[in-house]
């Protein structure tokens, strides 16, 4: 009986590392294509929204610090930097500000319905070559709790859950040659719309 | 018929004197607790000696952490952040590409005090929530590292103690522009926080 038991203890654990193991697997697959890219954070566009310096530079931190958990990129580079010009496969990530609601934290602790700071932005992936590989409108904010600037990290966030659960293009279809040559596939265009707040 | 002293102290009118005298002087005790604190508060704000400030680091300086109180000072030609009892940060002033100051308002208290307003019957917590907020100066720099790479970072400072420091680093060597549009933005800010 003590054996019977003991068997059936160890064939459920090794069904559940089994699972795990293929998860893992699974996961691995998924993002095998988009870990050939690497990434690069442009500085925040903020175009004619009057945002504040303090968010602009925040956006940029959280984004930088947010898709470098993806785990999706090969390499995260910032702005500027000049060890991405050796770097073939490299995707740049644009990001101009839309729409942008103050909002106030005493004014949502006070009443909870209003007060909220809301940040809309549109985010594109792009190839060195200007082609958009990825293109989204993204949501950051808060409504309840929190400063202000916590609709910047939520911002980021969101923009780092849409790339992760889109599927990018392999680099080899879509960056053309060192010729300069634009490969069929590289045309593909994908182009969605999230709402995530 | 037995007759009994009243003290001097006792009778109505020397009474009602001390009752006045006492509340003379209560009234100058307070009068004088308020100029101190008036004086302590524009010492606070208007000192001028920026090199070395507390400030409360948000995020972006690099290899500091975020959120961390500490030291913001500038020694030498360097801009330098020390987190207490651990190692300082420092960043040369000449990477400094851009300083903006701002302002902004925040609840104070923490979570303690996020628990004890939901917890307040009645509402009370919303009324305490109309005070409990502090404003405060932030200090946002982008500054660039050995590869090129841009940087942002943003102190929180006290109140007054930001346009102090961004003049100091200036004068160090940091570059500074925008300065009209930035200033806009603060007060954009601080009309949005005192609507």
């Amino acid at each position: 009986m003590k054996t019977s038991k003991g068997i059936s203890l160890f064939g459920f654990a090794a069904v559940i590392m089994m699972m795990g193991i293929a998860a893992k697997c699974s996961t691995t697959t998924d993002n095998s294509s988009g870990a050939q890219w690497s990434v690069q954070v442009d500085k925040v566009d903020p175009g004619d929204v009057d945002l504040a310096a303090s968010f602009q530079i925040a956006i940029y931190e959280n984004l930088v610090d947010e898709l470098g958990k993806t785990k999706r990129f090969k390499q995260v580079f910032r702005d500027g930097d000049r060890n991405a010009s050796a770097v073939s496969d490299l995707l740049i990530l644009k990001t101009a500000v839309q729409k942008y609601a103050p909002g106030s934290e005493t004014r949502r602790a006070v009443t909870t319905f209003s007060g909220a700071t809301k940040l809309t932005v549109r985010s594109q992936l792009v190839t060195r070559d200007g082609q958009v590989i990825l293109e989204r409108t993204v949501d950051g904010n808060v409504r309840f709790m929190g400063g202000n600037l916590r609709a910047t990290h939520n911002l980021a966030r969101n923009v780092a859950k849409g790339i992760t659960q889109s599927s990018l293009q392999v680099p080899s279809q879509s960056v053309p040659a060192q010729s300069g040559q634009r490969s069929a596939a590289s045309t593909k265009l994908v182009r969605s719309q999230s709402g995530a707040s | 018929m037995s007759h009994t002293d009243i003290p001097w102290y006792r009778t109505p009118k020397s009474s009602l004197l001390t009752r006045r005298l006492a509340l003379a002087a209560a009234i100058l005790l307070i009068w004088y607790a308020a100029l101190a604190m008036a004086q302590n508060a524009s010492q606070s704000t208007s000192s001028t000696t920026p090199s070395s400030i507390r400030a409360t680091h948000l995020l972006g300086f690099e290899g500091a952490p975020s959120n961390a109180s500490g030291t913001l000072s500038i020694q030498g030609d360097s801009l330098q952040f020390q987190k207490n009892g651990t190692p300082a940060v420092q960043v040369k002033i000449a990477s400094v590409q851009d300083i903006f100051v701002g302002e902004q308002s925040r609840q104070v208290g923490g979570t303690a005090m996020t628990l004890g307003k939901a917890a307040a019957p009645f509402g009370g917590g919303r009324v305490v929530s109309l005070f409990a907020h502090k404003n405060y100066d932030t200090l946002s720099l982008e500054y660039v590292d050995a590869n090129g790479a841009l940087h942002g970072s943003i102190f929180e400072l006290d109140k007054g103690q930001a346009e102090a420091f961004r003049n100091e680093l200036a004068a160090k060597g940091a570059h500074v522009s925008n300065s009209d549009q930035q200033a806009k933005q603060s007060n954009a800010e601080v009309r949005n926080e005192n609507k």
